[in-house]
């Protein structure tokens, strides 16, 4: 495939998945007030009208076939007004909308993973042709296999103006080869082709056969054959096939389809260069305006693109400051040098805009993730029987894309325990303990300064601290004795491998990845997972998200000839002690103690294998450091100071050394171009004092 | 005069071969008194003056003396000398840092110093016929003036295997 190919698929995929994203969030908002609203009829036909275009344009026949089918469903439900649809009907439509936006996902997701897609797609073609005669009490048809349009008949079509006869059914639309010559002839001799095979209809333009003038009209917008009757229409499409010189044909409606168009819409196979005889939106001139897409003022763009335009603000940020610090500068005389800082600041107001820019850049409303869980808890409502509101709050707050990626899934995870375990089995149960019979979930999302903080709280049954605890010794997981468990680490435990609270495996939760999955997920984007559980009051976990991971608020230390950044988020204190306050065990661990806690002490120097001249500890600095749950002193040269950094990843030619797993996040590059190296505490945490 | 000869005969003798294309554009550089090449297709560009800008990195052998910025670009440097076993020297002036893109793998060398540009044909050049536990050389050419000039085996050093790593603090 070349890159025009993939280009198109890119784009293809990316709009499609938009599409698809925009009817779920549509289908579960309408089926909550249980309607759809005519407008939302008109985008869900628009949505299919667009899928099943550019489908077939990338000759994804199945996916096209699905989206054709919704879309007449959706053409008669449009048609008819959707208040002609019984309660008991539209509660199916929306089955079956869900289900056919399922496997159009499905069949994207196969396109996406280059699998070949599924060529049968005529029982589910079927199932939605079935709904449509039970809404449309219409007689039965065939299911109409799917062909693949021709790339120019998917858009350029226009029927805005079908010829002016008041007494035909539907209009079948030639459209001859392009640059044949003579169209207006060609086109009469097709016209008297069909004569002699003794159908009726009259052609449009009427004068071809004379008047050469017609002859741009039928190159333009080929020539219209009228039909009164549908069968007509059927047996000149047959002959048509026949005919040379045709590009491709489409049975179009008349303005006011008579009752059973639908009927007249279904045709048997036809030639592969035909069109599906689909009614097309643009039937129906006056709503043309209503359903044409409206222009956004977005543009999507390469992640890839994105991220080199990043790495490149970062280079400016940093020569600027190499620029305006440089040495040499003290060679100016007063005046110039003045003069030169002058444009310097606003230089640098400039690039720190600029960097602002950039970063907002990649940054994505977290609206996304949250929407796709209504689906989610619309989904298991139905098949667990539970009673449950899903509030969201704070969709707008904006999020690293790379983030919004990766927490999918935990939050996902979490709404899906929350629903399963946390929310009572039933709303008797929830009327006994006086709450609500309808079930609560809130899934919120807030921002701190560099923080994102998400949580999703339930008010079911909330955790029993002793059930864990019971369940945990069951499992063989616990470290000390059970009554020494605190609550919090009680509740801590069931983010352990290897637990889960229910007793039985269902289908959504409890399939031995558990919390402790989402846990790790979290922390591998730098997040942290807390939870606070009140019985028979709820359940409350929060996830703690850096804003974004490739920059950073980072303290600068010295150890050595070397500069160590540490984020500034994993520090609680910096200070100086005396030789007196350091406690030592019988190994001669060094520990300090701080407001009330015992903490044990890594001499960086030591554990990186770095010549200092400061080993004493009254001497250095001792920086107390915190992660999720780990709390320890690290003991420093110096302290240099504060800076924002950009994290970059170390060369792939490291990797085998595996720096990550002792300490070594990553590096940046400092203002004066040398390199720090930034320190990730957790995993320093794991290598200095849990591995010993 | 003979010697003269000889260079012309050799220099007609490349120009041919040059024709058939095993000839190989390579530079030549000096490391620990050994006279190395390495293909020009693999090289980027050569540095000066880098050795004081170093940042040490720790947990890692020693061959590999650290990393650098290279306008934005964090560079791996490997000490090719020490990367052969044998023990630091001081650096020079005329100790640089040969840029290298093996595979997209960069990373760069640091060298005693770099000689010239030549051709080398890959058909003279010979295996060399002993065994080392240090693999990093692959073969060896004898030039006209008798001169042996030893190949660097850019996949070795590439592929930076944890084989020799008592060199770890």
């Amino acid at each position: 495939m070349d890159n025009g190919m993939e280009g198109m698929l890119d784009t293809y995929l990316f709009e499609t998945n938009s599409l698809l994203d925009q009817l779920d969030e549509m289908l579960v908002k309408d089926e909550k007030i249980g309607e759809f609203s005519s407008d939302d009829v008109n985008e869900i036909f628009r949505i299919m009208h667009t899928i099943k275009g550019s489908s077939a344009m990338m000759e994804f026949g199945s996916l096209a076939s699905i989206a054709h089918h919704i879309e007449d469903l959706f053409f008669y439900i449009r048609d008819k007004g959707i208040d002609s649809l019984d309660p008991a009907h539209k509660k199916e439509l929306f089955n079956l909308m869900f289900r056919s936006e399922d496997c159009l996902r499905g069949q994207v997701e196969k396109v996406e993973n280059g699998v070949p897609l599924d060529t049968d797609m005529d029982d589910f073609a079927t199932e939605i042709n079935n709904f449509l005669k039970k809404i449309s009490g219409a007689a039965t048809e065939e299911p109409e296999p799917e062909r693949t349009e021709s790339p120019a008949a998917a858009g350029g079509m226009s029927a805005d103006h079908l010829p002016e006869d008041k007494d035909a059914v539907c209009f079948l639309h030639v459209f001859l080869d392009e640059g044949i010559g003579m169209e207006n002839l060609r086109a009469f001799m097709i016209v008297n082709a069909l004569k002699e095979c003794e159908v009726e209809f009259r052609h449009y333009p009427a004068d071809m056969d004379s008047n050469s003038e017609t002859t741009a009209i039928i190159v333009e917008d080929g020539f219209y054959l009228a039909f009164t009757d549908g069968d007509m229409a059927t047996k000149a499409e047959d002959i048509l096939k026949s005919q040379g010189h045709i590009r491709s044909y489409e049975l179009v409606m008349a303005p006011q389809p008579e009752p059973e168009p639908q009927k007249d819409t279904t045709q048997g196979p036809a030639a592969p260069a035909s069109q599906p005889a689909a009614p097309t939106p643009k039937d129906n001139p006056q709503k043309a305006p209503v359903n044409a897409p409206v222009k956004q003022n977005l543009i999507s763009v390469n992640l890839v693109k994105l991220n080199d335009l990043l790495d490149i603000v970062g280079e400016i940020v940093i020569t600027e400051s190499m620029v305006t610090s440089s040495p040499e500068l003290g060679q100016l005389s007063r005046d110039s040098y003045d003069n030169f800082m002058k444009s310097a600041r606003q230089l640098r107001k400039l690039t720190d805009d600029l960097q602002d820019l950039a970063m907002s850049l990649r940054m994505v409303p977290i609206s996304g993730v949250f929407q796709k869980m209504n689906r989610i808890v619309r989904d298991m409502k139905q098949k667990l029987g539970k009673d449950v509101r899903l509030t969201l709050v704070g969709e707008d707050t904006e999020v690293d894309k790379t983030i919004v990626d990766s927490i999918q899934d935990p939050i996902m995870h979490m709404v899906r325990n929350s629903m399963d375990h946390g929310i009572e089995d039933t709303s008797e149960e929830r009327v006994t303990a006086g709450k609500n019979p309808q079930g609560e979930i809130i899934l919120s999302a807030s921002h701190t300064s560099n923080e994102v903080i998400i949580s999703i709280a339930d008010d079911g049954k909330g955790m029993n601290p002793d059930t864990i605890l019971a369940k945990a010794r069951e499992k063989g997981i616990l470290v000390k004795p059970e009554s020494e468990y605190t609550k919090k680490e009680a509740l801590g435990l069931i983010m352990l491998p290897g637990f889960s609270t229910n007793q039985t495996v269902t289908e959504f939760s409890g399939r031995g990845v558990g919390m402790d999955v989402v846990k790790k997920n979290v922390e591998s984007v730098g997040g942290v997972v807390s939870l606070n559980s009140e019985e028979g009051k709820g359940t409350t976990f929060s996830i703690k998200i850096p804003l974004t991971l490739s920059i950073m608020d980072g303290m600068k230390v010295t150890v050595g000839r070397s500069i160590f950044t540490i984020p500034i988020a994993n520090i609680r204190q910096s200070f100086k002690i005396s030789e007196e306050e350091v406690i030592y065990d019988e190994n001669g661990n060094e520990m300090v103690e701080r407001i009330g806690g015992f903490y044990p002490i890594v001499r960086l120097h030591q554990f990186y294998g770095i010549s200092t001249e400061i080993t004493n500890l009254a001497e250095g600095i001792l920086i107390w450091v915190e992660t999720s749950d780990h709390s320890f002193c690290l003991f420093v040269d110096d302290l240099i100071g504060e800076q924002q950094v950009v994290v970059k990843p170390f060369p792939a030619f490291l990797n085998c050394y595996e720096l990550k797993n002792y300490g070594i996040g990553g590096c940046t590059i400092l203002g004066d171009g040398n390199i720090s190296i930034i320190l990730d505490i957790m995993s320093l945490h794991v290598a200095a004092l849990e591995n010993v | 005069m003979s010697e003269q000869m000889n260079q012309q005969e050799d220099i007609q003798e490349v120009l041919e071969k040059e024709e058939l294309s095993t000839v190989e554009r390579c530079l030549t550089f000096e490391s620990g008194n050994l006279i190395l090449y390495i293909s020009t297709k693999h090289v980027i560009e050569i540095l000066h003056n880098v050795s004081s800008s170093i940042t040490t990195l720790p947990l890692v052998p020693s061959y590999i003396k650290g990393i650098i910025n290279l306008r934005g670009q964090i560079l791996p440097v490997v000490d090719i000398q020490m990367r052969m076993g044998k023990c630091e020297t001081e650096y020079t002036s005329e100790t640089c840092v040969i840029v290298l893109d093996i595979d997209s793998v960069s990373i760069g060398i640091i060298v005693d110093s770099v000689r010239q540009v030549i051709d080398i044909d890959l058909k003279d050049v010979q295996p060399i016929p002993l065994k080392r536990q240090q693999k990093l050389l692959d073969g060896m050419v004898t030039m006209a003036d008798g001169s042996v000039f030893m190949s660097v085996d850019c996949q070795a050093l590439a592929q930076n295997q944890l084989q020799n790593d008592m060199g770890v603090i």
